[in-house]
């Protein structure tokens, strides 16, 4: 018996160590953040508001913020739209080729972001795509379009089939059923969706940096901060992104989750 | 009877290999409350289904009021049917509900609400109107879905199983709802089910499927009594069911020897000729029971193997010499005088005229 | 049966075919076009010559480059699976439903903060007068050389597949048939044994997937090597990224590129065969 409660604290006491390791490097961004020191160490240096009021005052950052939230909501919108499109059909078709089919949508983001990078930046720039805004928001759209289809298609599952088809059978037609049926009952799903892609789009780097041109989102600037050297500034400016972020992932989780809750009540 | 509302000619539907429904000939009537009735993959919800438009023929035609209805679609028609898993919106109020097929038919929202209004209370459920439907108990919502059909006031009214999801008790009372509706609206019903009890209890006239085609169609008491072949004989339950050889034939009836004895079944004169194969069946309600060996020409003696009681009705279970199984139905006061156990010899005597003999068989 | 378009089916279908055979399947067909284009005076043309795919394998650094990158990204996915296993152990079979939720929940938090801030980060604690080296030198260790070694890229790899495989791993032991654990204990199988012969077999699709997941981040990240490695031995990311960025050579990184998805392919192939693989006697 004391055997198994030794065994148990130790258990504790590596999850306690594994959850430090993945998250000591969220929370020492944001402990730098506040900290006077250029190169930060222990001790820390006194308590410090510096590096935020050098990204406020950064021109670069805003335009870099305006830009990445124009990508991100754009993208989140045809994302979602894609996703729901594949959704619905998966939920209401049989057809030839739905494996390939869904291949299509769901493939991406098992490719190294590093290889869709090089060969969106190829593609778009031969289509003269490249080095806009837009680029990224096409590219993202890919990226995050199978999330979306994930969620609406989790959300789909729980429809009782009968209830498109009990729309028609009162007078709607496809679209009215499409419009009065499928979308009220996946709309929890489709808000979820749209912050989920959003949040993904948001963090997204690798990509973002070789087709944006000189349009440059916030992932960009950091990455090209820490290029150059150790600026606290990054900390800062790492610690908008992960409230932006976790905004966005919270509001999915409550739509998602508190509809699964109702529906099963 | 009048002109039919709807008819079935040689309507055949296929999915891929499998057949559902083969050669279906039916005409339902204006007023009357049809049952279809069958296990499950008989065809009985597909043929619905092809009633709403749902599914559409492989091979036939349907015509509801005089009109071909093959490549009608669904929202076209005017076929509401209450589902089997009532199929209500779930982000949608009672009202709301009832109100879903008045809007898609572009009714103005004051009358819409109006009507939607006047069904809930009529279905005795008008104080629920503005509830959310997950909030609704079974049979509340039972008579949302009902009134989101009727607000349509259609010709013809389909119901897919609707009371298979209730408790025993609240099947009754959904039954007599559903029957009084009937009559007093005289639309037609058309009313799917597996469950004999229901369709009998309710039906004017039921059809039998069995593997996408028609066994018999008729009134409850035709299908009880004079079950058209062995497949409903059986389907009926508690029917006694004999095979042997026509040995003779007299004015009461023809004499057939079977391996629990020789009986005489009424039947009317036949082209049969003696030494051909008969089967007949006897209702197990009309079967008597007695010590004494009875004066009646059918009769068998036999051993009490169990009993089983539902109500105050209990069905015995009867074993002849030869090992065949007999069934007979009585009250159960009506036991309790002949002082029964398992084991006991008894005799079984019924009358020429409840010998049913089947066709075709 | 009649064969006339549907429009309504349409409007749903297609808008992905379109948008996927435009941004995904064309840039990756593009990729392949370009790797036999040949580069001149910085200027890429259209052309089918076999120039860079030999160019590339006849460069020993290019295969220094590739088995290091294949051993590297195994040896942080082996190390990450050892790591997770225990905790991952803890919160399927010692944890509450709801507590495992949680933790499940915190562990998501991670794919949604910036990779290259939790980079940065690992950098200045990992750095020669960090955070980390001046912890150990207060009871007197130290200090140790951490960035732009194995050890800093395999941290940095670690930061972006931790999170996943505690994930896999726990859910995955989760679902495992509580009751087929009690009747092995129930037959007097010790508690290790246990994990050997009845979790880990029960478990196996679920650590392959979460293995192959854990390698094929590591094996397409750029930053962890880059920034916490040094790029003293560069991966094939970085190769991808200095001849993209700085010499123009789109076909040479395109050949690079092509294969290491052709790797990644075969070997989750050989993964996912080996998953599904009929449980033989063990």
């Amino acid at each position: 018996m004391n055997q198994t409660r030794v065994l148990n604290i130790m258990l504790v006491l590596y999850v306690a160590c594994i959850f430090a390791f993945i998250f000591a490097p969220i929370l020492f961004s944001l402990v730098f953040s506040f900290n006077s020191q250029r190169f930060p160490t222990i001790p820390l240096g006194e308590f410090s508001t510096e590096w935020y009021a050098k990204i406020f005052a950064d021109p670069d950052v805003w335009i870099a913020a305006r830009n990445s939230l124009i990508v991100s909501v754009s993208t989140a919108v045809v994302a979602t739209f894609l996703g729901f499109c594949t959704a619905y059909s998966d939920f209401r078709y049989n057809f030839r080729f739905k494996g390939p089919y869904l291949a299509l949508i769901l493939l991406p983001p098992t490719i190294p972001l590093i290889i869709m990078a090089l060969a969106m930046l190829a593609w778009l720039s031969k289509l003269g795509l490249s080095g806009q805004l837009w680029s990224i928001i096409l590219a993202h759209s890919v990226l995050t379009a199978p999330f979306a289809m994930a969620i609406i298609r989790l959300r789909l599952n729980q429809m009782d089939p009968d209830l498109e088809s009990a729309a028609w059978n009162l007078g709607g037609s496809e679209w009215q059923a499409m419009r009065h049926v499928i979308i009220p009952f996946c709309m929890p799903s489709i808000v979820s969706a749209l912050c989920l892609t959003a949040a993904v789009s948001f963090d997204e780097f690798a990509v973002s940096w070789f087709v944006s041109g000189l349009n440059k989102t916030v992932p960009v600037v950091i990455l090209e901060i820490v290029q150059g050297n150790i600026d606290p500034q990054v900390n800062a400016i790492g610690t908008f992104v992960f409230l932006t972020s976790m905004t966005l992932v919270i509001l999915a989780q409550v739509f998602f989750i508190s509809r699964q809750v109702k529906s099963h009540s | 009877m009048s002109e039919p509302l709807v008819t079935f000619r040689n309507v055949k539907k296929h999915f891929d290999d499998f057949v559902a429904v083969r050669d279906m000939d039916l005409d339902i009537y204006p007023g009357e409350f049809l049952a279809i009735m069958g296990s499950s993959g008989c065809g009985k919800t597909t043929t619905l289904r092809m009633l709403a438009g749902l599914e559409t023929p492989t091979a036939g035609q349907i015509h509801i009021g005089g009109e071909l209805m093959n490549n009608v679609k669904p929202h076209e028609r005017d076929t509401p049917l209450v589902w089997q898993s009532l199929a209500l919106f779930p982000f949608l109020s009672a009202r709301e509900n009832v109100e879903f097929g008045l809007k898609m038919r572009g009714v103005a929202p004051a009358e819409r609400t109006r009507r939607a209004l006047e069904w809930l209370n009529r279905m005795e459920i008008g104080e629920f109107a503005e509830r959310n439907i997950t909030t609704l108990s079974g049979g509340q919502k039972q008579r949302v879905a009902l009134a989101r059909s009727l607000v349509m006031e259609p010709k013809m009214l389909l119901l897919d199983e609707p009371l298979s999801a209730l408790d025993a008790n609240l099947v009754i009372r959904m039954q007599a709802v559903l029957t009084r509706l009937q009559k007093e609206l005289g639309i037609t019903f058309v009313y799917v089910t597996h469950s004999q009890s229901e369709a009998f209890a309710m039906a004017d006239r039921v059809v039998i499927m069995s593997q996408g085609e028609i066994a018999q169609v008729g009134s409850p008491k035709d299908i009880y009594r004079a079950p058209a072949n062995r497949f409903v004989a059986e389907f009926v339950g508690r029917n006694n069911i004999l095979t042997g050889t026509q040995v003779s034939q007299d004015g009461n009836g023809i004499v057939v020897e079977t391996p629990s004895g020789t009986f005489i079944a009424s039947a009317p004169e036949t082209a049969r000729s003696d030494g051909s194969e008969v089967t007949f069946v006897v209702s197990a309600d009309l079967v008597s029971l007695s010590v004494e060996e009875p004066q009646d020409r059918n009769r068998v003696l036999c051993t009490l193997i169990s009993e089983e009681f539902v109500g105050s009705m209990v069905t015995l279970f009867l074993e002849s010499s030869d090992g065949h199984e007999f069934k007979v139905q009585m009250q159960e006061r009506d036991l309790i005088e002949l002082d029964l156990h398992s084991g006991s010899q008894i005799w079984l005597s019924w009358a020429v005229e409840n010998a049913h003999v089947l066709d075709g068989e | 049966m009649k064969r006339r378009f549907d429009i309504y089916a349409m409007t749903w279908r297609l808008p992905i075919i379109f948008w996927q055979f435009l941004f995904f399947v064309g840039p990756l067909l593009f990729m392949v076009a370009i790797s036999f284009f040949v580069v001149k005076n910085y200027r890429m043309t259209e052309a089918f010559e076999f120039v860079n795919w030999q160019k590339m394998f006849s460069k020993g650094y290019f295969w220094d480059s590739y088995w290091y990158t294949i051993f590297i990204a195994a040896l942080s996915s082996t190390v990450a699976m050892i790591l997770a296993f225990p905790a991952s152990f803890a919160l399927a079979f010692r944890a509450s439903d709801n507590l495992r939720r949680w933790a499940i929940f915190l562990l998501i938090i991670p794919f949604f903060t910036s990779y290259l801030v939790r980079t940065f980060s690992w950098y200045v604690i990992l750095a020669e007068s960090g955070v980390l080296n001046a912890m150990l030198g207060y009871i007197g260790l130290g200090p140790f050389k951490m960035l732009n070694t194995h050890f800093g890229t395999v941290v940095g790899y670690l930061t972006l597949t931790l999170p996943l495989v505690v994930i896999l791993q726990t859910v995955t032991m989760a679902n495992v048939d509580k009751t087929l654990i009690e009747a092995a204990r129930n037959l007097g199988c010790k508690p290790l044994a246990t994990i050997w012969r009845v979790i880990l077999p029960l478990s196996k699709t679920g650590f392959i997937v979460a293995a192959l997941f854990c390698f094929i981040l590591s094996f397409g990240d750029f930053v962890a090597p880059f920034y916490l490695g040094g790029s003293q031995e560069p991966t094939l990311p970085i190769l991808i990224l200095d001849t993209t960025k700085s010499g123009q050579q789109w076909p040479r990184a395109a050949v690079v590129a092509i294969m290491m998805m052709v790797t990644l392919f075969t070997i989750a192939f050989a993964a996912i065969a080996l998953a599904y693989r009929k449980g033989g006697a063990k």
